[in-house]
């Protein structure tokens, strides 16, 4: 690391926060990590943020301090949640009025409700797309499916992600192998799934509703 | 029975970017005997999906959030044409039809199934809309990244959402007006009548 003291701005994307929600979790222990080497860091949720001036003010001051920033966000119909795009914009057109000259480091972590990481590579590619339009490094996209609590594989891709950010190289290889892959069979995750779904619905006396049609329409 | 298109005009702020592609759409769907709700996002409140799940587990089919994000699920499901219209936002939606998009899941079961060697949710209802995603580049060309980003897009939202079938174009604000109606009516797959 260089001389000066880096800064990394943590943006959340999850309606759940920064306290609860996994896309916090998984992007905390680089937070720490990259703190525990000399950095500053801040966190923003960015469905606080948006929904106030007050806190628009302070997202985009965030990302003029950052060095890096680091975006964690759950995935929502192959894209973003409408809240963290709006973050997104709000960046982008400031970055293109004030024509910012400094280019912070872009790297983003998501993760998806089913089995396959490989079903965030459509949302990666609109992150990186943002990244370019609005002035900033991309670096990577990490990809982490569903299925049961963070993986030991998973920390492991993030400590090496860490160091990586830390030391400024490229991101080796080792961090994307080990979060191709699927946390299990793609069979096990439908029925776990289908057999946890009905047990929550349970929880809500609805387990026999599960299938209403409440729209369905007159003629069908 | 009338054909029922559903236009979602994600248009920012004053509607700027979309309007005129709002009302050229809306004009071809009418004249082809579509009747049209369109609905300018920017203007109704609909609260953000907060990712409760309600929606599948407490009261399946319908989300928990008492507002018009309920009314625009209702209306896609009773549509026979699901038109999406947004500002190009890094080759995706923006924030505006997507808060709309994301309050579209009490549509689909929770259920779980294996379509084309991937993980989706079962449909909920026997026959849903044709998706056509129509995206404008606000300023200049239309970059072909960002095209075939967007269409990648629409297509993997018709996976999730189980549109029978979709279509999406990018066109750019500065086309002219022809060039605009041919390629909005070919991707509605509509007559471009006598402006083409």
């Amino acid at each position: 690391m260089s001389d000066a003291t880096k800064h990394v701005v943590l943006l959340v994307g999850s309606p759940k926060g920064l306290e609860k929600s996994r896309s916090s979790r998984l992007a905390r222990p680089v937070v720490d990590g990259l703190e525990r080497r000399g950095w500053t860091s801040e966190s923003l949720h960015l469905h606080a943020e948006v929904a106030t001036e007050e806190g628009r003010e302070r997202l985009l001051g965030a990302v003029d301090r950052a060095d890096l920033i680091l975006f964690a966000a759950p995935l929502y119909v192959d894209s973003l949640p409408a809240p963290a795009i709006r973050g997104l914009e709000l960046i982008a057109a400031r970055q293109r009025t004030d024509g910012v000259e400094r280019a912070p480091r872009f790297v983003s972590i998501l993760c998806c409700g089913f089995v396959e990481p490989s079903q965030n590579d459509t949302c990666q590619r609109i992150l990186q797309r943002f990244a370019d339009q609005a002035g900033f490094e991309w670096v990577t996209g990490v990809s982490l499916g569903g299925g049961g609590p963070i993986s030991k594989r998973a920390r492991s891709a993030l400590g090496i992600l860490t160091e990586a950010l830390d030391l400024e190289i490229l991101v080796p290889d080792e961090v994307d192998r080990l979060t191709r892959k699927p946390a299990m069979p793609r069979w096990l995750y439908i029925i776990g799934g289908n057999v946890m779904w009905r047990r929550w619905a349970k929880e809500y006396d609805a387990r026999d509703r599960l299938r209403d049609r409440p729209y369905r329409r007159p003629d069908s | 029975m009338d054909r029922e298109a559903l236009l979602l005009d994600g248009g920012r702020d004053d509607g700027d970017e979309t309007r005129d592609t709002a009302a050229l759409a809306v004009e071809l769907l009418g004249a082809d005997g579509w009747r049209v709700t369109h609905l300018a996002l920017r203007e109704i409140e609909i609260a953000p999906c907060f990712g409760c799940f309600g929606c599948w587990v407490r009261t399946p089919g319908v989300c928990v959030i008492d507002d018009a994000g309920r009314d625009v699920a209702r209306r896609m499901v009773q549509s026979d044409l699901l038109v999406y219209l947004t500002p190009l936002t890094f080759g995706g939606y923006s924030s505006e039809l997507k808060k709309a998009v994301d309050r579209l899941i009490p549509n689909i079961l929770p259920f779980f199934q294996s379509i084309d060697g991937e993980v989706h949710h079962v449909k909920r209802y026997e026959r849903y809309p044709r998706l056509v995603a129509i995206g404008v580049a606000p300023s200049g060309p239309v970059d072909p990244e960002d095209e075939e980003l967007f269409e990648t897009l629409v297509h993997r939202n018709a996976i999730n959402y189980r549109a029978p079938s979709a279509a999406a174009c990018v066109i750019a604000a500065s086309d002219d007006d022809a060039v605009r109606r041919d390629r909005i009516a070919r991707v509605l797959e509509v007559d471009a009548g006598g402006g083409s």
